[in-house]
């Protein structure tokens, strides 16, 4: 029961409410406002647009610098003209050792 | 709807004469919901402003002539819970700077202030505003929507874009904080007497 009673008084404050917010009539320069709030808002989207452009140009300007500077630097060695097995022994020269009999035969004897 | 799609579509197209007659058309109503849902008169015309300044630049995306008015309605919703999360922010700094002696003198001015204007409308409205200061005001703005504007459930489900379950949930809770609030707020001392007897 008192809960409803509260409900009503609430109800009731807001009725009254919306009798008590004025009907505002719009001022003599609420267009010319409005247009020059526009303006300023179009000037503001425009140099943000602009400098938005700028900064993208020099991005793809810098991505394709940086791609050309490593693509040179990563490119193979084209001097060397013999076949795949040549290089590949070539290449691997220094690293294989004779074949170790001696070690070998340790690894039989464990 | 107030006005023609074709003068939407001509406004689309960049015809400021046709941005003119929409803004006419809807001025007054959108000047009379945000003064319900601000609750502050001397901001309506800036807030209004805002909301039409939005439209100008988002008018160029709407495609269908239904959702003309619930998407105007949405932008004012928006405009207000900006406006109102401002005025918020400022109010809390200004009154962190003042003194105790300078918060009850600038009561006095506003006291002496509501003499001038109709005082008993005043006194309903602030009493209402210290009401929803006990909700967010996202909740402030939906209950405001619907219990001052009247707006449907369904007319609110298009401009929240939420289904009608969800939006009751939210009013029942958001009511529920603002009814315990009430009794507080109305037993404080010029604001003692209930609306009925204010008129």
């Amino acid at each position: 029961m008192e809960h409803e009673d509260r409900n009503a008084e609430l109800d009731s404050w807001l009725v009254a409410y919306r009798d008590a917010c004025p009907e505002p009539e719009p001022s003599v320069n609420f267009m010319p406002e409005l247009w020059a709030k526009i303006e300023a808002r179009q000037i503001s989207t425009n140099l943000f647009g602009r400098m938005a452009k700028a900064l993208v140009t020099a991005a793809l300007a810098a991505t394709v610098i940086l791609g050309m500077i490593s693509t040179i630097g990563s490119q193979p060695d084209s001097s060397f003209t013999g076949t795949y097995l040549e290089a590949l022994s070539v290449d691997q020269a220094t690293t294989l050792e004779p074949f170790n009999l001696d070690r070998v035969s340790e690894l039989e004897q464990q | 709807m107030l006005v023609d799609f074709e003068l939407i579509l001509s406004a689309q197209r960049g015809d400021a004469s046709a941005f003119n007659q929409i803004v006419s058309a809807y001025r007054r109503r959108i000047l009379g919901t945000i003064s319900r849902l601000i609750g502050r008169p001397e901001d309506v015309e800036d807030v209004a402003q805002e909301v039409f300044v939005r439209l100008y630049f988002s008018l160029e995306q709407l495609r269908t002539p239904g959702v003309f008015e619930p998407w105007l309605y949405r932008l004012t919703v928006n405009a207000c819970y900006d406006y109102l999360r401002k005025s918020k922010r400022r109010l809390e700094s200004r009154m962190a700077d003042l003194s105790e002696q300078q918060v009850m003198m600038a009561d006095a001015v506003a006291g002496s202030r509501a003499q001038s204007d109709d005082a008993e409308k005043r006194r309903v409205r602030d009493t209402v505003n210290g009401m929803l200061s006990s909700v967010s005001e996202e909740d402030r703005v939906l209950l405001t929507m619907k219990e001052v504007e009247g707006l449907s459930l369904k007319e609110l489900e298009k401009i929240y874009g939420v289904n009608e379950n969800a939006l009751k949930v939210r009013l029942f809770r958001a009511r529920q904080r603002v009814l315990k609030n009430m009794k507080e707020v109305t037993q404080r001392p010029p604001a003692s007497a209930k609306p009925e007897e204010a008129q």
